[in-house]
C-alpha cells in the first residue's frame, strides 16, 4: 500500500503526466465537458418537468415513480444498447449519462415546488398575479434551493459516471482507470478514480458555493 | 451535502496512506494476497474453470470442462470474468484452477521483455517464467494469434503488405487495439524496436471487438489489432500484415493449471483436445457463437460429442 | 430484425439464472450497509463533531467510480463475489447513512426523554422508541440504495460478477443487442420488485403509521 500511494503522489505530480493530448489536464477538461454537457442537457429536460408537475401537482405520482424507475436504468446496459443500435459516436454516452441525471433533478425540483406552501400562492394569486406570474415570482424562487440540491446530486453522479466514455473508446479520467487495468497498471486505475473523485468534490464545492451566495438571505 | 463535511472527509481519507503505512506492499494486479488461500482445496474436489471476457476463451472454458466430466472429474464454469489481469491473479490465489490460454500473451503476462516467439519455445520460456503453483499443459493445435490488420483500401493506398512496410509511413498511420497494446511488446513497443514503425497515435479500443473492428471500417483508424480466428477478418476482405521478423509469438491455446490441480487424469483428459481442435475447427466454433448466436456451453457440448470425445 | 425474440424464449433459464445471481450480490450489499450505517449513524447522531465527518467521508467514497473501487479491492479480496458486495456496499453508506442519522434527527428530543424518564434505559430507549420512529426516513433511504445497488451490480460483471450486467458485457463482445435489452429490462423489472417488496416491508412494520393514516 505504502509504495502504491507513494507512486499515485509521483504520478500525479510529474509534469509529463499532465501536458499533451493524452495528459491529465486534456482528460480532465474532456471529462468536465462530458459532465456538464450531459447535466445541462439533463437539466433542460426534467427542470421544465418538474416544475409543471409542482406548479400544476398533475402527474406528480407518474413523474415520482418514474423518476424512481430512471434510478435503476443500468448506465454500463445503455451506454452498449445505443451503440449496438447507433454505432460508434458519443451519443450512446451523452443519452446515459442524461438519462441518469434527469431523475434526481425531477424529483428534487417537484419536492421544491411542493413544498411552497400554500399561503405563498394565495397570497400571490392575491395580489393579482397569474399562474405563470405566481410560478415565475413566487414559486420558482421559494423551491430554488430544492432545485439546487437535485442539479448538485445529478452532477455529482454524472461525473462520477462519465468514465463510462472511455468503455467505448473515448476519452475523459475513464481513460485512465480502463487503460491502468488493461494495462496492469494500477497506479494509473487509482489515479484516475482519485482525479474523478477530486473533481466531483470540487465541482460539488463550487456548485454549494453558488447555492450559498445565491440564497444567503434565506434561513432555508 | 454540506461543504464542510467534504473537507472533514477529505482531511480523514488524507490521513489513509499514512494508516496504510503500517500495512504490506500491494502494488500490482497480480501479487496475490495469499499465497495459500482457498488453494488448500483437495485435488479431487470440483475443478473451476474460468474464463476470460471474449466468446473464444469461454467456448475453450467449456470444451475443458466437458472433456474433464467425460472423464469423471467434476467441474465449474466461471464465464465472462474479465480480462487476463483479472483472472490470472484470481487462478494464483486460487479463487480458479484452470484457464485456457495463449502462449505468447502468457509469457508476455509474466515476462514483458520476453523474446520467444515458436510454439517449443514459448513452452520452454513458459515453464521457467511460470510463478509457483501454476504448470502450463501441452498446448492443442488450434492458435489464435495477434494479427495487425488493415483495410483493403488501406494496403493499397499505402502499398502494404508486411509490418515493415509500416515504416514508409512513419508518423501518418493510427493504429488501435485494446490498451495493453499501446504498452507492450507485441504492440507498439515491439513494431518500433523490431520494425522502426512509429505512428501517428494510439486509440485505446478492444479485444478484436466492435470497437476496433468498427473503427478500422470507419477510417478511425487506419491498422487495428484482431485475433487471428475472427471470422470478421475474411467477412471484410481485411488484410493481414506479414511479420518475416516473427515480432508476433505463437499463440496456441494452452491449459494454464494450479499444480495440485493437474492430476494424470486431468492430464490426459485435457491432452485429447490437442489434435482434434485445429485453428480451423476453433474458428468455426467462434463463428457459431459470435455470428450464429448460439452458446458457447452448447457449440462445445455438441462438438466434444461430434469429435467422439465425450466418453 | 434488431431483436431476435426467438433467443429470448430459448434463454429464459438463463435469465433466471442471472437474476438470483444479480440478487445474491445486491441484497448481501443493502444488507451489510445497513449493518455499518446503522451503528454510524447513531454516532453521528450522538456525537456532533463526528457528523461531518462521517458523512463526509461517505459522500466523498461515492465520488469513486465503481469499476476502479472494484479494480481496487481485487488483491485484498480477490476475484469473489465478496469483492463485488463489498465494492457495492459502500455506495449504499451514502444514502443509508444520511437518511438514518436524518430519521433519527427527526425523532423529537421530549419523546426521547420521556422513554429515559420511564426507565426505559438509553439502548432501550434507541431500539424500541427512537428506531421505529426514524423507521419511515430509514426506509426511504433503503428503498433508494437498493434501486441504486440493482443498477450498480452491472458494472462488476467487469469482475465477472455482474449478475444480469453480464448480458451487458456479452452482447457488446458479440455485437448482439438482444441480450443487452433483455438486461436492461430485467434490471428495471428487478428494481421495480425490490421497491414494491420494501414498500410491503414497510408497511407491515410500521403499523402504527397505518393507524394514523386512517384516522
Amino acid at each position: 500500500m505504502t509504495d502504491l500511494f507513494s507512486q499515485l503522489a509521483a504520478w500525479l505530480t510529474s509534469a509529463g503526466q499532465w501536458a499533451g493530448p493524452e495528459g491529465i489536464a486534456q482528460r480532465l477538461l474532456e471529462h468536465v465537458e462530458y459532465s456538464l454537457l450531459s447535466t445541462l442537457v439533463a437539466a433542460l429536460i426534467a427542470l421544465p418537468i418538474g416544475l409543471f408537475i409542482g406548479h400544476t401537482g398533475r402527474g406528480a405520482f407518474l413523474a415520482i415513480n418514474l423518476s424512481g424507475f430512471g434510478r435503476a436504468l443500468p448506465t454500463v446496459g445503455i451506454v452498449t444498447l445505443v451503440f449496438l443500435v447507433s454505432g460508434l459516436s458519443m451519443t450512446p454516452v451523452y443519452i446515459s449519462l442524461v438519462a441518469l441525471a434527469i431523475p434526481a433533478i425531477v424529483t428534487n425540483t417537484y419536492a421544491g415546488m411542493a413544498a411552497v406552501e400554500a399561503d405563498a400562492k394565495d397570497a400571490a394569486r392575491g395580489m393579482g398575479m397569474t399562474g405563470l406570474q405566481s410560478l415565475w415570482r413566487v414559486e420558482i424562487p421559494l423551491a430554488a434551493p430544492l432545485i439546487m440540491t437535485g442539479v448538485r446530486l445529478a452532477t455529482v453522479q454524472v461525473i462520477a459516471t462519465a468514465t463510462i466514455a472511455a468503455y467505448v473508446s473515448f476519452g475523459g479520467l475513464g481513460r485512465y482507470i480502463f487503460d491502468g487495468l488493461a494495462q496492469r497498471d494500477l497506479t494509473q486505475v487509482l489515479g484516475g478514480a482519485v482525479l474523478v473523485a477530486a473533481l466531483a468534490v470540487a465541482v460539488d464545492l463550487i456548485l454549494a458555493g453558488i447555492h450559498r451566495i445565491l440564497f444567503r438571505h434565506r434561513l432555508t | 451535502m454540506n461543504p464542510r463535511n467534504f473537507v472533514a472527509g477529505a482531511l480523514a481519507l488524507a490521513v489513509l496512506p499514512v494508516l496504510a503505512a503500517c500495512g504490506g506492499g500491494t502494488t500490482s494486479l497480480n501479487t496475490p494476497p495469499s499465497a495459500t488461500g482457498s488453494a488448500a482445496a483437495a485435488p479431487d474436489s470440483t475443478m473451476v474453470i474460468g474464463t476470460a471476457n471474449f466468446s473464444e476463451n469461454q467456448i475453450l472454458g467449456y470444451l475443458y470442462a466437458d472433456v474433464l466430466e467425460a472423464a469423471g472429474v467434476k467441474t465449474t464454469v466461471k464465464p465472462n470474468l474479465g480480462s487476463r489481469e483479472i483472472i490470472v491473479p484470481a487462478l494464483q490465489n486460487g479463487d480458479i484452477d484452470l484457464l485456457p490460454e495463449y502462449q505468447g500473451n502468457l509469457l508476455l503476462h509474466f515476462d514483458p521483455k520476453a523474446t520467444a516467439s515458436d510454439s517449443d519455445a514459448l513452452q520452454q520460456a513458459l515453464t521457467a517464467k511460470l510463478p509457483q503453483g501454476l504448470t502450463i499443459l501441452p498446448p492443442s493445435a488450434a492458435e489464435d494469434a495477434d494479427v495487425f490488420t488493415v483495410t483493403k483500401e488501406t494496403a493499397t493506398k499505402y502499398g502494404l503488405s508486411t509490418l515493415a512496410d509500416l515504416a514508409k509511413h512513419n508518423g501518418k498511420l493510427v493504429f488501435g487495439g485494446p490498451p495493453e497494446v499501446k504498452t507492450r511488446q507485441v504492440g507498439m513497443v515491439g513494431l518500433k524496436d523490431v520494425y522502426g514503425v512509429e505512428f501517428k497515435g494510439f486509440k485505446s479500443l478492444d479485444a478484436s471487438g466492435p470497437l476496433v473492428k468498427g473503427a478500422l471500417k470507419s477510417g478511425g483508424i487506419d491498422m487495428g489489432n484482431l485475433f487471428s480466428t475472427d471470422v470478421d477478418i475474411a467477412k471484410n476482405g481485411w488484410v493481414v500484415l506479414a511479420d518475416p521478423k516473427h515480432l508476433i509469438p505463437a499463440q496456441r491455446v494452452v491449459p494454464l493449471i494450479r499444480t495440485d490441480k493437474a492430476t494424470d487424469t486431468v492430464k490426459t483428459a485435457l491432452a485429447k483436445l490437442n489434435t482434434a481442435l485445429t485453428t480451423e475447427e476453433l474458428s468455426k466454433l467462434d463463428s457459431l457463437v459470435d455470428n450464429d448466436h448460439k452458446d458457447p456451453d452448447e457449440v462445445a457440448t455438441e462438438w466434444v460429442k461430434a469429435h467422439g470425445l465425450s466418453s | 430484425m434488431i431483436i431476435e425474440w426467438g433467443w429470448l424464449t430459448t434463454h429464459t433459464d438463463d435469465l433466471l439464472a442471472l437474476t438470483l445471481d444479480h440478487l445474491a450480490t445486491a441484497v448481501p450489499a443493502v444488507l451489510l450497509g445497513l449493518l455499518i450505517a446503522l451503528p454510524l449513524a447513531v454516532v453521528a447522531h450522538r456525537v456532533r463533531p463526528l457528523r461531518g465527518l462521517l458523512l463526509g467521508i461517505s459522500n466523498i467514497m461515492f465520488t469513486v467510480p465503481s469499476l476502479a473501487l472494484f479494480v481496487l479491492l481485487l488483491p485484498i479480496t480477490g476475484l469473489t463475489r465478496t469483492t463485488a458486495i463489498a465494492g457495492l456496499t459502500v455506495y449504499t453508506l451514502v444514502v443509508l447513512l444520511r437518511n438514518t442519522v436524518e430519521g433519527l434527527d427527526s425523532v423529537p428530543a421530549k419523546v426521547r426523554e420521556a422513554s429515559l424518564a420511564m426507565g426505559t434505559g438509553r439502548l432501550g430507549t434507541l431500539l424500541k422508541v427512537e428506531f421505529p420512529l426514524a423507521l419511515p426516513v430509514i426506509m426511504a433511504g433503503v428503498r433508494v440504495a437498493s434501486v441504486m445497488t440493482i443498477s450498480l451490480v452491472s458494472v462488476a460483471s467487469y469482475i465477472g460478477y455482474g449478475g444480469i450486467g453480464q448480458l451487458f458485457t456479452d452482447g457488446f463482445q458479440r455485437s448482439f443487442p438482444t441480450p443487452v435489452l433483455a438486461g436492461v429490462v430485467l434490471t428495471l423489472l428487478l428494481a421495480l420488485a425490490a421497491d414494491a417488496v420494501l414498500v410491503l416491508v414497510q408497511w407491515l412494520c410500521t403499523p402504527w403509521m397505518r393507524k394514523g393514516a386512517r384516522a
